[in-house]
Order: C-alpha cells, then structure tokens, then sequence
C-alpha cells in the first residue's frame, strides 16, 4: 500500500467520523427540543440518611442518577443546568431517573432551597438530607471513597452501586455513564 | 489492497482514540495525600499578618492542629468559633492550630490573601492563617474541601499525621455535638495513648482550584 492510498483512506475514515459526529449532534438538538419536563412541584423534601438510601435503593430497574449538592456550593451550581439539560435528554426513559439531594440546612429547605429550585427550573425530585450528625457514617455508605467534598454523583440500579464521582461533571461525561448503563444513545 | 489500506487507516485511528482515553484516565487518578501514621512536610507560608510561618518555629510544640480552611465556605465559616477554642485550650498544651486557607482566589475572589487578613481581624484568630501560594501545600496533604483537619505528633523531629478528618459530628449546630473529634484525639496524644477514631469524613466545600 502506498503513502497515498493510506492517507486517502484516512481521510475518507475521517470525513465519515465528521459526518457520523455531526448526525448525533443534530440529534441531540432536536431531543433538546421536547416539552419542557413535567414537575414533580418544585418542591423539596427533608429526609434523614435512612429514608434516602431506601429511594436510591429502589429495586425497580431504573438507573438512578443522584447529584449531591448545596446552593452555597460554587461547582455544584456551575453543573447544575447540565444536570437539567441531560435530564431533559433522558427523563421519557422509563428506566431513568435522577435525583438532588441538597446539603443545605434544614432549616433553609424553604426560605433558601425552595425558591433555588424554582428559580432554576430544577424538574427532578430534590431531597434535603438532614443528617449533620450521622455523617461519619453516611459518607462512607455512599462510597469509601468519598472525602465529603462536593459536589459528588453516584450512580444506582436495583441497589448496586455502579459508579461514583466526586468532583464537578462535564456533560459528556455525564452523558457517557448513562449511556453506558442504560445502553441508550442520544 | 485498497481493504489493507482501510484496515491499517482503521487501526491507526483506533490507536489513537484509545491514546486520549487512556490519557483522560490517568487525569482522573485517585485521591492522593497523607494517610495516618505518614510523615507530614513542614512549609513555609506567609500569614496574614505578612509574616511568614514555618512549623520548624515551634520548637517548643508537641505536635500541631493543622487546618485547611478558608473564607467564603459555610462550613468553615460554621468552624471559625470552634477553631478559635481549639486553640484556645491546645496552644498552650503544645499543640498549636495553624490554619491555611487552601483556595486559589481568582476561582473564589472571596478567598483572598485580603480577604483572609480582613477575616482573621474579624474574627480575632489567635493562631497564624497561612496562603497556600501556588497550591502547593495542600495536595501533599491530601486536603479535598474546607475545613479538613490534619492533626501532627512530633516525633524524633518528625510530625506524623494521627488524625484527619473533621473538627467534630454536628458542624450546623455546636451545642448538639456528641463527638468532638480533634479534641479526642489530642487529648489521647497526650497522656500517650493511641487516637481511637483516626479519621473521619464530612461534607465541606471542595477546595478551589483552576482546572475544576
């Protein structure tokens, strides 16, 4: 094979990678394009570590995507409407579901918390874990690894922990892991 | 020969890609950072007062309350009172707390080498508040988020790391705190004995760096 051949085949291979590249893209604007998310009320609900691990545990196959966050937390709502976007992607999934669960005090859950998800327009099911005390030993249960710092984001099916990041999140990442797990592209 | 050329284009592509995920990956390494029982670095950093504070200057200190904390978190913000008291009731039992603020302010303006001088007044910290320039030190440690304690033993010249984690278990209210960790385990250092719980974990802002 000469020279030639080589870099011509290479350059077909990418103009047909382009194009594939482009077709999702095109995709991905038209599903951003759905109604906007029906609501779930805006509402939030203050729960302790007992009553949030029976939710993420939830055996009903659905991949649960569940967002540690506080509204003081700079990263946390840096990420946030990327957090909405890719729910709009994938909240008609049957199989999907994300959940916020805030770090804020529970006293702020109304007078603070409250007017964030409504101002922002968060359509997902948004927890307050009011469980300062237990700390120690929730942190640990969510993942050995975590450090407490946040934001993190884990990931659930059926009560199996299949991932877990504690950092800020880009998109695509985000993106890549539901697809992964849901074996749904977009 | 023209399928050779596709396949063999085909490979080196597939080459490649896996070149960048395999670099991505390396970027997302795990936690780094002293465990118990490590030996810590000293530093030399500058405190708010433009004066700068090495822990070598304590030779008198049996180890140190060394905390990663800063000005905009409210979590640090929740501690500040508490630290106070820390050294209050440890500085002069040789173990000083030395407080370093972690953030890089052009992430957090809040953050501020100004902004910790004006703070520290505020507040009336009795104890240095260090600048991490550069973001140097606290990746040695293994610092993630504000406040996160690292408590150090002097030993043979040495400051070993026996505890890290949190000040105690209730950071939103100080009056309903059934365990205070640091003291715990200052207290179990010094009348010798072993620090029983030697870390621990807690929510707290992840600390500010550029590339977050």
């Amino acid at each position: 094979m000469t020279l030639k051949t080589f870099m011509r085949n290479l350059i077909l291979i990418l103009i047909v990678m382009i194009s594939l590249n482009s077709q999702s893209q095109n995709t991905k604007k038209s599903m951003l394009e759905y109604p906007t998310v029906k609501n779930v009320n805006h509402k939030v609900t203050v729960v302790n570590f007992t009553k949030l691990e029976a939710i993420l545990h939830n055996k009903d196959n659905k991949l649960y995507v569940v967002n540690f966050w506080a509204t003081w937390c700079k990263p946390c709502v840096m990420e946030l409407p990327d957090f909405m976007e890719v729910n709009k992607l994938y909240h008609r999934n049957p199989n999907f579901k994300m959940i916020l669960v805030s770090l804020d005090l529970a006293k702020e859950a109304e007078s603070i918390v409250q007017p964030f998800i409504v101002k922002n327009k968060m359509d997902v099911d948004v927890y307050l874990l009011d469980d300062n005390k237990r700390m120690n030993q929730w942190i640990p249960a969510i993942d050995s690894k975590w450090s407490g710092a946040i934001p993190a984001t884990v990931f659930y099916r059926n009560g199996v922990k299949l991932d877990f990041k504690e950092s800020k999140m880009e998109k695509s990442e985000l993106i890549k892991i539901i697809s992964k797990y849901l074996k749904q592209t977009i | 020969m023209k399928n050779t050329g596709i396949i063999i284009s085909l490979i080196t592509l597939l080459t490649l890609t896996g070149q960048v995920k395999a670099q991505k990956m390396e970027n997302m390494s795990e936690h780094k950072g002293y465990k118990v029982g490590d030996v810590a670095t000293g530093f030399k950093l500058k405190n708010v007062d433009n004066k700068m504070v090495s822990l070598s200057d304590y030779a008198d200190a049996k180890g140190f309350i060394v905390i990663f904390t800063c000005n905009h978190c409210p979590y640090a913000k929740a501690y500040e009172s508490r630290i106070i008291g820390l050294n209050h009731k440890y500085a002069s039992q040789g173990y000083p707390v030395i407080a370093i603020n972690p953030n890089d302010p052009k992430v957090e303006p809040q953050d501020s080498f100004e902004g910790m001088q004006q703070r520290a007044k505020e507040k009336g910290f009795t104890f240095p508040y260090l600048f991490d320039v550069g973001q140097k030190i606290y990746p040695l440690y293994g610092a993630t988020r504000t406040p996160h304690v690292f408590v150090l033993q002097k030993e043979n010249g040495k400051n070993i790391v026996r505890y890290i984690g949190a000040i105690d278990d209730n950071y939103a209210d100080a009056s309903d705190v059934s365990h205070k960790y640091v003291e715990e385990a200052v207290d179990a250092l010094l009348s010798n004995k072993p620090v029983a719980q030697s870390s621990t974990v807690a929510i707290g802002c992840s600390i500010k760096a550029q590339n977050d």
